[in-house]
C-alpha cells in the first residue's frame, strides 16, 4: 500500500509535467492544426531560464532573496521568457508558411527544434546542470500521507500544475481571448471575416502554450534537478504522446493523457521493470490509437466530401 | 475574466498599425461579440476540429523523423568538433627529433564534458612536457566523442584517415573502446585509454589497446570489500546504467558483494532518464547502500538528492564514472581508479603547471590521461628520428615502462595491455562537498 501511494505521488508529479507540455501541443494544434515539434525545446529553455534565475540570485548555497521569492521569480522569468520565445518561433518559422502545404510548417518545426537545441548547446555548453533544490528547500518536516513522505516541492509542482490547467480552461471558456481562440479554431476564415485579428490570436496561443512549457521546465528542475540541452527531446515526445492519447486538440484530453502517461511510467518502473517504463507509455499510445483513433477524449470529425 | 483580459492586453502588442486593437479587442469589433460560438464541446475545453487519421499518421512519422534527426545532429556535432584534419598544436616545435600527432578522444562536450575537458588539457600538457624534455615535436588532434559509441566510431575513422596521427589517447568510456577497437586494430593504431575499466576490453579482442588504470575486476572487489567490511552493509541496491560500462561493472559488483554475503538487488536505468523517484521508492528501509554505475556524475547527485527527499537513509556509492565535482552530496562515497595526485611528490610539478595554465581544480580523470599520452609518445619516439610510424608505435607500446609516473608508482603493461599492480581508491564526499580520500 505504501509503495502504491508512493508511486501515485511520483506518477502525479511526472504526469503534471507531461500534462503541461501536452497542453501546449494541444492548444497550438487546436488553433493552427500544426504539430509544434519545437515545443520540447521551449520547455528546455524554460528549465534553463529558471536555473539562471536561481544562480543569478546567489545560487543554491546562498540565495540573496527569500526562497519563496526566488522560486516565484524562477517561474515568472521562465514562463515569460518561454512565452516570448514561442511567439518569436511562430513569427519567424511558422507564420510565413501558414498558407503552405501542411508538411512545410512540420519540417520547419523540426528545424526550429534542432536549432534551439544546438543554440543552447553552443551558448551554455553541454554539461548537466543541477537545480540542487534540497540545498535551499530541504524535505525536512515533509508531511506523510499513507506512510509516504511527500516533499513540499512535489506538492507545489502538482498543485501548480492543476492551478495552471484550471486557469487555462477558464481562459479558453470565459475570456474574450478564449472566445477568439475558439472562433479561430472553428473556422479561421470566418473568424477573420468577423473582424477577429487571427494573427493576434495565434500569437497569444503560442505565448500561453510556451509559457506552460516554461513552467513545466522549472518544475522538472525543482523535482528532478538536472537540466541539459537535450532534455527537451524526450520530454517533448512524451508530451506529444500524452496529447495524442488524450485526443489532440482537447484540453481535458491533454490533462488526462499527461497524468495517464506519468502514472503508467511510475507504476511500470516499480511493478514491472524500469526497462519497460517508456515502452509501456508508447504501448498505451498504440493501444489507444487502435481502439479510439482520435484519442480518449477526442471528438469525431465531420468532413465535407 | 476581465483581469486575464487586461493582463493579455498588456502582454501582446500589435504588430500592424492598422490593427492596433488586440485579439480580445473583439469588444471593438462587430460580429461575434456576446454570441455563443457554435461548438457544443467548448465548455469542456474542446478547441479544435478532431484530427484526421492521416494527420495522426503524419505525426507519428514526424516523431520518427525527429528521433532520427536528433541522432543525426549529435553526430554532426561530433564530426564538426572532431577536427582531425585541423589538429590543434599543443606544443611548439620544441625539438627536431621525432614528430607526429597524438589523437585525443574524449567527451569534450556532452554530459561528461567536465571530465573530457580535463582529459584533453592533461593530454596537451603531457605533449608539451614530453616535447620539452625529449626534443620531439608531437602535436595533438582533438576528437570529441561525447561519451557515445557512435560518435567515437566517427572520430576513429577520422583519426585512421589522418596520416599524421600515430597513436591515440582515449577513448574514455568502455562502450567507446568497443566501437573503435576493430578499426584501430585494422589500422595498427595503438590507443591507450585513461579511464575505460571494463574487464573484457583487454582479453585480446583489441590487440592495439592498452590502459593505464585498473579494471572493474579490481574495482568490484575493492568497492565490495569497503561496502561490506567498512560500511557494514547487508543489503545493497545496484542501479545499473544501461551502457556497456554499467553492465560490466554491475556484474562485477554483484559477484563481489555476494561473495561477501551481501544481499544484492539490481535495477536498470537509462543515461537520459530524468526521474529516479520510482527507482528510489524501491530502496527498502534496510538497504544501506545504493551502488550506481553512472557515467554522468550529475545523475548520481540527482539520485542521492531524491533518496534524501524521500527520507531514505541509504547512502549512494558511485563508481569511477561518478568521480566529478558534479557529484557533491555530503556523506556519499565514490571510487576512483587514480589517486588524488596533489599529495604525490613526483606529480607536484605537473599539478602546479596544470593549475597555472588551466586555472582550476582537477579530479582523477586528467592525470591518467597525462600518463597515457606519455606512454604513446614514449612508444612512438623509440628509434624514431622523423615522422613516427603507427605500426612501430603499436609494436613498442606494451614494452613501455614509466618508472616514476605521476600516479604515484611505476607504469608497466601486462601482455594484454593492462597496467600492472594498479588499484582503486575510495573517497567520501565531505561537508565541504569535495571528495576526501578514505584512508
Amino acid at each position: 500500500m505504501e509503495q502504491f501511494a508512493q508511486q501515485l505521488v511520483n506518477g502525479l508529479t511526472l504526469g503534471g509535467v507531461y500534462a503541461l507540455i501536452a497542453l501546449g501541443y494541444t492548444l497550438i494544434y487546436g488553433v493552427l492544426q500544426l504539430l509544434n515539434f519545437a515545443h520540447g525545446e521551449v520547455y528546455m529553455v524554460g528549465a534553463f531560464l529558471g536555473y539562471f534565475v536561481m544562480t543569478g540570485l546567489g545560487g543554491p548555497a546562498a540565495p540573496v532573496v527569500p526562497v519563496w521569492l526566488m522560486i516565484v521569480l524562477m517561474f515568472l522569468v521562465a514562463m515569460i521568457g518561454s512565452g516570448l520565445l514561442g511567439v518569436a518561433v511562430e513569427q519567424f518559422a511558422y507564420r510565413p508558411l501558414r498558407n503552405s502545404a501542411r508538411i512545410a510548417p512540420l519540417i520547419s518545426a523540426l528545424g526550429v527544434s534542432l536549432f534551439l537545441q544546438n543554440a543552447v548547446l553552443l551558448l551554455f555548453g553541454s554539461q548537466v546542470r543541477s537545480y540542487d533544490t534540497p540545498r535551499y528547500w530541504p524535505a525536512t518536516g515533509a508531511p506523510e500521507l499513507a506512510g509516504v513522505r511527500i516533499s513540499p516541492v512535489r506538492i507545489l509542482v502538482v498543485a501548480l500544475a492543476l492551478v495552471l490547467m484550471l486557469a487555462l480552461v477558464q481562459l479558453v471558456n470565459r475570456s474574450r481571448f478564449g472566445r477568439g481562440m475558439r472562433a479561430v479554431a472553428f473556422d479561421r476564415d470566418a473568424a477573420l471575416m468577423m473582424g477577429i485579428d487571427v494573427n493576434k490570436v495565434v500569437v497569444l496561443v503560442f505565448f500561453v502554450a510556451s509559457a506552460l512549457a516554461g513552467a513545466a521546465g522549472v518544475m522538472v528542475g525543482l523535482v528532478f534537478f538536472n537540466v541539459y540541452s537535450y532534455m527537451g527531446f524526450l520530454a517533448g515526445l512524451k508530451g506529444f504522446t500524452a496529447a495524442v492519447v488524450g485526443g489532440i486538440g482537447s484540453i481535458p484530453g491533454a490533462m488526462l493523457g499527461g497524468f495517464l502517461i506519468g502514472l503508467v511510467e511510475s507504476f511500470t518502473t516499480v511493478y514491472i521493470s524500469s526497462n519497460f517504463a517508456s515502452v509501456l507509455s508508447f504501448l498505451v499510445l498504440i493501444l489507444v490509437m487502435l481502439v479510439k483513433p482520435r484519442g480518449l477524449l477526442g471528438k469525431a470529425a465531420i468532413v465535407k466530401v | 475574466m476581465r483581469v486575464i483580459d487586461t493582463l493579455i492586453d498588456g502582454l501582446v502588442l500589435s504588430r500592424s498599425t492598422s490593427t492596433t486593437h488586440l485579439l480580445i479587442g473583439l469588444r471593438e469589433e462587430p460580429g461575434p461579440r456576446g454570441r455563443a460560438l457554435p461548438s457544443p464541446s467548448f465548455p469542456t475545453g474542446e478547441i479544435m476540429r478532431a484530427p484526421s487519421p492521416v494527420l495522426v499518421g503524419l505525426a507519428a512519422t514526424a516523431v520518427l523523423a525527429l528521433s532520427g534527426c536528433a541522432g543525426g545532429s549529435t553526430s554532426e556535432t561530433a564530426a564538426a568538433t572532431a577536427s582531425a584534419g585541423a589538429g590543434s598544436a599543443a606544443a611548439g616545435s620544441a625539438g627536431t627529433g621525432c614528430s607526429g600527432a597524438l589523437g585525443v578522444m574524449a567527451p569534450i562536450t556532452g554530459g561528461a564534458a567536465s571530465i573530457g575537458v580535463e582529459q584533453l588539457n592533461f593530454a596537451k600538457l603531457a605533449v608539451e612536457d614530453f616535447n620539452a624534455k625529449n626534443g620531439t615535436s608531437f602535436t595533438t588532434v582533438e576528437g570529441d566523442t561525447q561519451l557515445d559509441a557512435g560518435q567515437a566510431s566517427t572520430v576513429a575513422q577520422q583519426f585512421v584517415s589522418n596520416s599524421k596521427v600515430i597513436g591515440v589517447v582515449g577513448p574514455a568510456g568502455s562502450q567507446e573502446v568497443e566501437s573503435v577497437g576493430q578499426p584501430f586494430a585494422d589500422a595498427k593504431m595503438s590507443f591507450v585509454s585513461p579511464s575505460a575499466t571494463k574487464t573484457s576490453l583487454s582479453e585480446g579482442k583489441y590487440p592495439t589497446f592498452a590502459r593505464v588504470i585498473p579494471t572493474d575486476a579490481v574495482q568490484g572487489p575493492t568497492d565490495a570489500a569497503f561496502i561490506a567490511d567498512e560500511l557494514g552493509a547487508k543489503k545493497v541496491l545496484i542501479v545499473e546504467e544501461k551502457t556497456s560500462y554499467g553492465a560490466g561493472l554491475s556484474d562485477a559488483m554483484e559477484t563481489a558483494l555476494q561473495a561477501k554475503g551481501v544481499e544484492v538487488t539490481r535495477q536498470q536505468v537509462s543515461q537520459k532518464q530524468p526521474d529516479y523517484s520510482s527507482i528510489v521508492s524501491l530502496v527498502s528501509d534496510d538497504t544501506q547502500v545504493v551502488f550506481v554505475t553512472f557515467q554522468i556524475a550529475a545523475n548520481s547527485k540527482a539520485l542521492a538528492n531524491q533518496l534524501q527527499q524521500q527520507g531514505k537513509s541509504a547512502v549512494v556509492f558511485g563508481s569511477d564514472g561518478s568521480f566529478s565535482g558534479d557529484f557533491d552530496v555530503p556523506g556519499q562515497y565514490v571510487s576512483s581508479f587514480a589517486p588524488d595526485i596533489t599529495g604525490i611528490a613526483a606529480a607536484k610539478p605537473v599539478a602546479d603547471a596544470y593549475q597555472a595554465k588551466y586555472t582550476g581544480d582537477f579530479g582523477t580523470f586528467g592525470p591518467p590521461t597525462y600518463v597515457a599520452a606519455q606512454a604513446v609518445m614514449t612508444a612512438a619516439s623509440k628509434e624514431c628520428t622523423g615522422q613516427a610510424d603507427r605500426a612501430r608505435t603499436s609494436a613498442n607500446l606494451l614494452q613501455v615502462q614509466l618508472p616514476d609516473s605521476i600516479l604515484g608508482g611505476p607504469i608497466a603493461f601486462t601482455p594484454t595491455g593492462d597496467v600492472q599492480n594498479a588499484k582503486f581508491y575510495i573517497f567520501k564526499i565531505g561537508d565541504d562537498r569535495k571528495p576526501a580520500l578514505v584512508p
